[in-house]
C-alpha cells in the first residue's frame, strides 16, 4: 500500500515554473457494510421500500468504493473528478457522481467569486459537509438529501459572490449563488412515483437511473436528460456568522416542459422547490441541523398534467468527543398526489442514530439504526399490499481511505 | 564650573495585566508599548508560519516593520495563501514545500492571513513600529523590564477581541524605579474562538 501511495504521490508531482511545485490530490476509498434489515424491496429493485438495503440484501453489502481527483490547471482553476461504485443491482452502479472545472480566484477586498462549469450538486444539503458529498454524521442521508443524491445534479453553470467579512474584522460571511443548467429534466421522477428513501446512494453520471429493469412500479429512466431544451435555474444565498451558524437557502426550477418525452420514452418532470436550512455548531462539539423542502413536480400532457407537491424535512442532533461522534435525526416527509387514485401519494416519518469512530485519519467505524414509518398508496394500488411499512435497518460500516492529504 | 552627572535614565518595570471580562487571564493577548520621546526602531526579524494540519502554525506572530516573514507549507495538500489587508496584500500561488522567498512587511498594521482553498485557515501578521512588544502569557500578564523614564502609550489586540481597540489604549508613566502595573480589563465577552477543523467540517478538496 505504501508503494502504490509513493508512486501516485511521486507521479501526481508537476513543476510548473521554477521552484513552484504542486500536486494533484487523491482520495481512494473502500466503505463495506455488515447490513440487517428488514426492509421491503427497495427503490434500487424497483421497489417502493424506504431503506437503500431491503431484506434481500443483508449481511456483507458495498457500501460504496471511491476515486477522487482534484487537479489544479494554473493557480486558480482545477478539475475536480469523483467517481463511485455503489454496488446497487442494476441501476448502472459505477460512474461520475461529480465532474467539473473550478475557477476560484482569490478574493479582493474581501469579495471572493467562484465559478463551476460541469456536473456538481447544487448547494441544498447542510449535512453533506464530508469529502464525496457524504455525511459526517450518519451513514444514511436524511429523505430530504437523499432525493438530492438520487435526482439533482447542476449539469451546467454556477457562480458564487461571497463577502468574506470574517476577514475584514466583522462577524459574518454572505454569499449569493445562481446556476443555468440543463439534462436534469426528469429529476422529479422518483420522488412522485417512488417515493421518499433513506440511503446515501448518488446517481452516477452520465446515464444512470434509480429502479430495476423488471420494476412493475418504477419506470426505468435516466435521470440526465436533455429533454426539451428549457434551461434549468436556481438561486441561492448563504449567511454564515463566524464559524458557528450557517443558514442557506435556495430556489430550484428545472423548468422542464411536463409533457416533453424522447423516444426513449425518458419523460420530463417539471420540478420546482424552495429549501432552506441552518446548522449551529457549537465550541463543546454539538451540531444541530434543520433542513426543510417544499416542492412540486408535475408531468403529462399540457391538458391534463398531474402534479406532486412533495415536501421533506430534518432535524439532526450530534455531539463530538474527540474522534467519536454520536447522532440523532428525525424526518418528516410527504407526496400529495391530485391523481383520484391518490397515485404516488405519501407520508413518512423516520428515525435514525448513528456512532461513528474515525480511528485516523485512514479507518472510519460506524454503526446506524434506522427505523422508516411510511404510508404509500401505490402499494395497495400497485402491489396488492397493505399501504402501511414500517421498516427497520442496522449497518456496520467499515470504510478505509488513502489520499494525498493523509 | 558646571558638573555634569549623568542619571541614569533606566528606572522601573512596566507589567501588563490582560483579563477578559469574566476577570479570567487573557492569554495570547498583542501587546505594543511605544513612547515618542524614546523612540528607538527595533532591528527587523525573520519569522516564519507554516502550515500545519490545515492552520497557520502560529496564527497569530508580532514582527517589527521591515522584518521578513516565510510560510513554508508542511502539509501535504497544497496551499494558496493571501492577504487583501491594506497593511500587505500579496498571493502565493498553489505550493507546498518552501518555493517562495520571504514575503516583507514594510508598514505597521495587521495583516489577516487566509488559504483561497481551506476557508477555515486563518492567521494573523501583526507589524508594528513600537519599540516594545510581546502576547500575554497563561497567566495573561507581559512585561518589560528597565524602561526609561518617560510616558509609554500601551496598546492590546487581538483577533477576537470585541471591545473597541481604542477603549482599551492608555498612556502609563514611568517615573521612578517602582515597578508599574497596568490592568486591561476587558468590557466584552471575546468571540468564540474558531472551531478546530476536524473530518466534520473538512473543506473541499
Amino acid at each position: 500500500m505504501n508503494a502504490l501511495r509513493a508512486l501516485l504521490v511521486s507521479s501526481a508531482l508537476c513543476t510548473v515554473a521554477p521552484g513552484i511545485v504542486w500536486s494533484t490530490d487523491w482520495e481512494l476509498s473502500a466503505d463495506m457494510r455488515l447490513v440487517s434489515s428488514d426492509g421491503q424491496p427497495s427503490l434500487f429493485d424497483g421497489g417502493l421500500g424506504a431503506l437503500r438495503y431491503d431484506s434481500e440484501h443483508e449481511g456483507v453489502q458495498v457500501g460504496r468504493l471511491r476515486a477522487a481527483l482534484t487537479e489544479p490547471l494554473g493557480d486558480v482553476w482545477a478539475v475536480k473528478v469523483d467517481a463511485s461504485y455503489f454496488g446497487q443491482d442494476d441501476a448502472h452502479p459505477l460512474g461520475v457522481t461529480e465532474a467539473y472545472l473550478e475557477y476560484r480566484p482569490y478574493p479582493v477586498n474581501g469579495w471572493r467569486t467562484r465559478v463551476r462549469i460541469g456536473a456538481f450538486f447544487p448547494p441544498v444539503s447542510l449535512e453533506d459537509t464530508a469529502s464525496g458529498w457524504t455525511s459526517p454524521y450518519t451513514l444514511s442521508n436524511s429523505a430530504l438529501n437523499s432525493w438530492v443524491g438520487e435526482e439533482l445534479r447542476t449539469i451546467g453553470v454556477e457562480g458564487q459572490l461571497e463577502w468574506l467579512g470574517t476577514r475584514l474584522g466583522h462577524d459574518f460571511d454572505l454569499g449569493v449563488n445562481g446556476a443555468v443548467f440543463g439534462w436534469n429534466e426528469p429529476a422529479g421522477t422518483v420522488v412522485a412515483t417512488g417515493g421518499f428513501s433513506l440511503n446515501d446512494f448518488q446517481t452516477p453520471l452520465p446515464n444512470g437511473y434509480v429502479g430495476g429493469h423488471s420494476s412493475a412500479v418504477f419506470p426505468e429512466q435516466s435521470i440526465f436528460h436533455e429533454l426539451d431544451g428549457h434551461a434549468g435555474f436556481y438561486v441561492g444565498a448563504q449567511a454564515r456568522y463566524l464559524d458557528r451558524v450557517t443558514l442557506i437557502a435556495l430556489h430550484y426550477d428545472n423548468r422542464a416542459n411536463p409533457a416533453a418525452e424522447d423516444i426513449a420514452l425518458n419523460e420530463a418532470w417539471h420540478t420546482q422547490f424552495n429549501s432552506a436550512g441552518v446548522r449551529v455548531d457549537t465550541d463543546g462539539g454539538w451540531t444541530a441541523i434543520i433542513q426543510w423542502l417544499s416542492g412540486t413536480t408535475s408531468n403529462g400532457p399540457p391538458d391534463d398534467f398531474y402534479p406532486w407537491p412533495f415536501h421533506a424535512r430534518f432535524a439532526l442532533i450530534s455531539r463530538q468527543w474527540g474522534r467519536q461522534s454520536l447522532s440523532a435525526r428525525y424526518d418528516v416527509f410527504g407526496i400529495t398526489s391530485t391523481d383520484e387514485d391518490d397515485f404516488g401519494a405519501e407520508q413518512g416519518h423516520a428515525w435514525t442514530v448513528a456512532y461513528i469512530f474515525n480511528q485516523g485519519p485512514h479507518w472510519r467505524f460506524a454503526l446506524e439504526w434506522l427505523h422508516v414509518t411510511s404510508e404509500a398508496a401505490d402499494r395497495a394500488t400497485l402491489l396488492d399490499a397493505p399501504t402501511l411499512a414500517r421498516e427497520n435497518q442496522t449497518q456496520f460500516s467499515i470504510r478505509y481511505t488513502i489520499g494525498s492529504g493523509m | 564650573m558646571g558638573l555634569c552627572i549623568a542619571v541614569p535614565a533606566v528606572a522601573g518595570t512596566l507589567s501588563v495585566q490582560a483579563n477578559l471580562a469574566s476577570h479570567e487571564p487573557f492569554a495570547g493577548a498583542v501587546i505594543t508599548v511605544s513612547s515618542a520621546a524614546t523612540h528607538a526602531p527595533v532591528a527587523p526579524v525573520s519569522a516564519i508560519v507554516d502550515q500545519i494540519n490545515l492552520a497557520f502554525v502560529p496564527n497569530i506572530i508580532v514582527v517589527p516593520v521591515g522584518s521578513t516573514v516565510e510560510f513554508p507549507n508542511t502539509d501535504s495538500v497544497s496551499h494558496q495563501i493571501y492577504s487583501f489587508s491594506p497593511t500587505k496584500r500579496f498571493q502565493l500561488p498553489l505550493y507546498h514545500g518552501k518555493p517562495y522567498p520571504p514575503v516583507h512587511f514594510d508598514a505597521a498594521g495587521i495583516v489577516t492571513l487566509g488559504c483561497n482553498i481551506h476557508d477555515r485557515m486563518v492567521g494573523y501578521i501583526v507589524v508594528t513600529d513600537a519599540t516594545y512588544f510581546g502576547r500575554t502569557d497563561a497567566h495573561g500578564a507581559w512585561s518589560v523590564p528597565s524602561l526609561p523614564r518617560g510616558i509609554y502609550h500601551v496598546s492590546i489586540w487581538h483577533p477576537l477581541l470585541r471591545d473597541p481597540v481604542v477603549s482599551l489604549d492608555r498612556d502609563v508613566t514611568i517615573s521612578g524605579d517602582q515597578p508599574v502595573t497596568t490592568t486591561v480589563q476587558l468590557a466584552q465577552a471575546l468571540k468564540p474562538a474558531p472551531l478546530q477543523a476536524t473530518a466534520r467540517s473538512r473543506d473541499q478538496y
